[in-house]
């Protein structure tokens, strides 16, 4: 049977894992997805990997590694610096005693993995080339009744055109713990992989915050898991702006009363950029709290995606979850598209969503020029406050402007290219 | 010398004639009052005025100082010291007031050739300057004219006017939606802000702001002309017997 032309990466990972780990059994089962999603594939309809499937891209050999040095968001953060999706410890700071940082099987999350029955999971090339490739599975461990403020700043980096690489990370909390996580995805890979477990337990809270910014040439499919127990809380935030294709999968899994989840999100695109942000909250038990809000500005032919989905199971009465996406148009020639999906079946339930995709409102534009402020500077103050809304709306105050300045530099690109 | 000189303004708007030969000159030291009623194209004035899109001349011409206005943007012109205080205040979310009136007096400053002010020097002139306006500063901590009440908003109208110190200040229906107290307090801050080098058109449906703000002079204007002009009695007689008798004698 003729191939498609697809299945390049997936016969290249087979052979790669059967090379490099033929002892590890645990392995073999994830190499049975035999190529990319094609656009039929519904959650993969306005996201397609054409372009990925026709790179000439190998899992990454370990051995050649080069210097890395690292730019720490926050001055007093611990970093953990993963260099082509390997754990170096020596590029690292050191841990604390309540932090563990510890290797983990396959065997030790696989429960994990079984309750996203879906095979929008089970399919996920993330998912299926991340476990049977990635060299260790690091699980970070945030111990009972710790109250950590000094954040962590996970770094992934490395990589090359040609190759992919595939980090795996388990964020574990314990009972009452509290953490603040940041994510850099800053590679040069052809393929980042980079899939996250994310487990919370009983009234603890984690603040998660994602900035993709990798290199022009890469592919990004994050994909995270998330577990929340009673009384816990996610807050989750991505910062989309680098890379030529960034998907940040989330599907987040409400199954202890009273926990909640914030799945929010900017993404800033320019040049041919496509970006995506893709979230999924299940709500399985009641009195639960979910919300997923995306913003994004796009310029030139970029491309954006966002899609949300939500499900309350008929047992989760008393469900509050809000959904909405704003798109700002800097040029027509850009795309948005935005699919929210709530898929609901108790009967007490609250449940909102609205999308928004238009240019910046002329109306503001003249009342700020009336004001003798330029129309370009009318632009980037309008931005700013768009984007200024939604960082404070969903990080905490002490990380807004770190993230606001992150967004500085790309938003100026943007409006500059506007009048090229 | 007019500051501001419109000679047969002719303006359409979607191919509908809207200003059709509209004069007014205004000098310096001077208020005027412009009343007419609704679809007269008073606000089409005020927008023709601040440089609105779509909202350029077929006919006529303006000049703001012996320079030809027209050919400015919104920005130009406010930066020459013309200010529009607007029938509805524009919300906008996200941007802080007060960063926002930092923006807007350091650009002036900057046109005029003057210094800017530092953060805390701006905060200081600004609270002096609010407090004349009865605007408290949990105000100014709120986003520009977001969830404002209708006081606030036209409060907040005149505090920026106050921060430019405009040459020449349009009131696009600057009473409505005020009540009583509210009106005072409005119309104060403009009278404080009038001196003999500035003037200030006051664009109203009825004659009750005019009794705060005394104008100097009062147009009537109707189906896109200035119809009538008269001293502040013009208004009192209008207030008392309709625009219809004027209307009426015209044709």
């Amino acid at each position: 049977m003729k191939k498609a032309r697809n299945d390049q990466f997936f016969s290249n990972l087979e052979k790669f894992v059967n090379k490099v780990y033929p002892n590890q059994p645990q392995r073999q089962p994830y190499l049975s997805l035999k190529s990319w999603p094609s656009p039929r594939d519904e959650a993969w309809k306005f996201s397609r990997l054409g372009k990925l499937a026709r790179k000439n891209i190998l899992p990454l050999n370990l051995e050649n590694q080069q210097d890395f040095s690292i730019n720490k968001l926050i001055k007093d953060s611990i970093s953990l610096v993963f260099v082509n999706g390997k754990f170096e410890k020596k590029l690292s700071d050191k841990l604390l005693s309540e932090i563990v940082i510890e290797e983990v099987q396959i065997e030790d999350f696989k429960d994990i993995i079984k309750k996203f029955d879906n095979l929008s999971v089970k399919n996920h090339p993330t998912l299926n080339s991340t476990l049977s490739c990635s060299q260790k599975f690091f699980k970070i461990k945030f111990k009972n009744d710790i109250k950590f403020y000094k954040p962590i700043e996970i770094f992934n980096l490395g990589g090359s055109e040609n190759t992919s690489i595939h980090p795996f990370i388990f964020i574990d909390l314990e009972k009452n713990a509290d953490a603040q996580v940041f994510q850099h995805y800053s590679t040069y890979a052809g393929l980042l992989a980079p899939f996250e477990i994310i487990n919370l337990s009983e009234n603890s809270n984690l603040e998660i915050i994602k900035i993709y910014d990798d290199k022009i040439n890469s592919h990004n499919l994050s994909l995270t898991l998330s577990v929340i127990k009673e009384e816990a809380n996610l807050r989750s935030f991505a910062l989309i702006k680098g890379g030529e294709f960034t998907r940040s999968e989330m599907h987040t899994l409400l199954e202890g009363e009273y926990s909640n989840a914030d799945i929010n999100g900017i993404y800033l695109s320019s040049g041919n950029q496509h970006h995506d942000l893709t979230s999924c909250v299940y709500h399985n038990v009641p009195n639960c709290k979910s919300s997923q809000i995306v913003k994004g500005v796009l310029g030139e032919e970029s491309t954006a995606v966002f899609q949300g989905k939500v499900r309350v199971e008929k047992l989760a009465q008393k469900t509050e979850a809000k959904q909405m996406s704003r798109a700002i148009m800097l040029s027509d020639k850009a795309v948005s598209n935005s699919k929210p999906e709530l898929e609901i079946y108790a009967d007490d339930v609250i449940c909102g969503h609205g999308a928004t995709v238009g240019e910046l409102d002329e109306d503001q534009i003249f009342y700020l020029s009336s004001r003798g402020i330029s129309k370009q500077k009318s632009k980037v103050i309008l931005i700013d406050a768009f984007l200024n809304e939604m960082i404070s709306l969903s990080i905490s105050d002490k990380f807004h402007d770190i993230i606001y300045n992150e967004t500085k530099t790309k938003i100026n690109k943007l409006l500059a290219n506007e009048y090229e | 010398m007019p500051i501001l000189e419109i000679k047969n303004a002719e303006l359409s708007i979607d191919n509908k004639k809207i200003l059709k030969g509209l004069s007014l000159s205004v000098n310096e030291g001077e208020t005027h009052a412009i009343m007419g009623p609704n679809g007269s194209g008073k606000s089409t004035l005020s927008y023709m005025l601040a440089g609105r899109d779509g909202y350029e001349l077929d006919n006529g011409s303006i000049t703001f100082d012996n320079i030809d206005l027209t050919l400015l943007s919104p920005d130009e012109r406010s930066n020459l010291g013309l200010f529009l205080a607007f029938q509805y205040p524009v919300e906008l979310p996200g941007v802080s007031s007060t960063n926002f009136l930092r923006e807007i007096f350091n650009s002036r400053k900057k046109y005029l050739g003057e210094n800017e002010l530092s953060h805390l020097d701006f905060i200081k002139y600004l609270r002096k300057v609010a407090e004349n306006l009865s605007i408290k500063d949990e105000m100014l901590k709120r986003y520009v004219n977001f969830g404002f009440s209708g006081g606030e908003k036209k409060r907040f109208e005149i505090l920026q006017m106050a921060l430019l110190n405009p040459k020449i200040s349009v009131l696009d229906e600057t009473d409505s939606g005020l009540d009583v107290d509210a009106l005072k307090i409005v119309s104060e801050g403009v009278n404080n802000l009038k001196d003999k080098k500035n003037a200030v058109v006051v664009i109203t449906h009825y004659q009750r702001l005019l009794d705060y703000i005394k104008p100097d002079i009062v147009h009537i204007m109707s189906d896109g002309k200035i119809i009538k002009s008269g001293d502040a009695d013009l208004a009192l007689y209008v207030e008392k017997n309709g625009y219809s008798e004027i209307l009426n004698e015209k044709s």
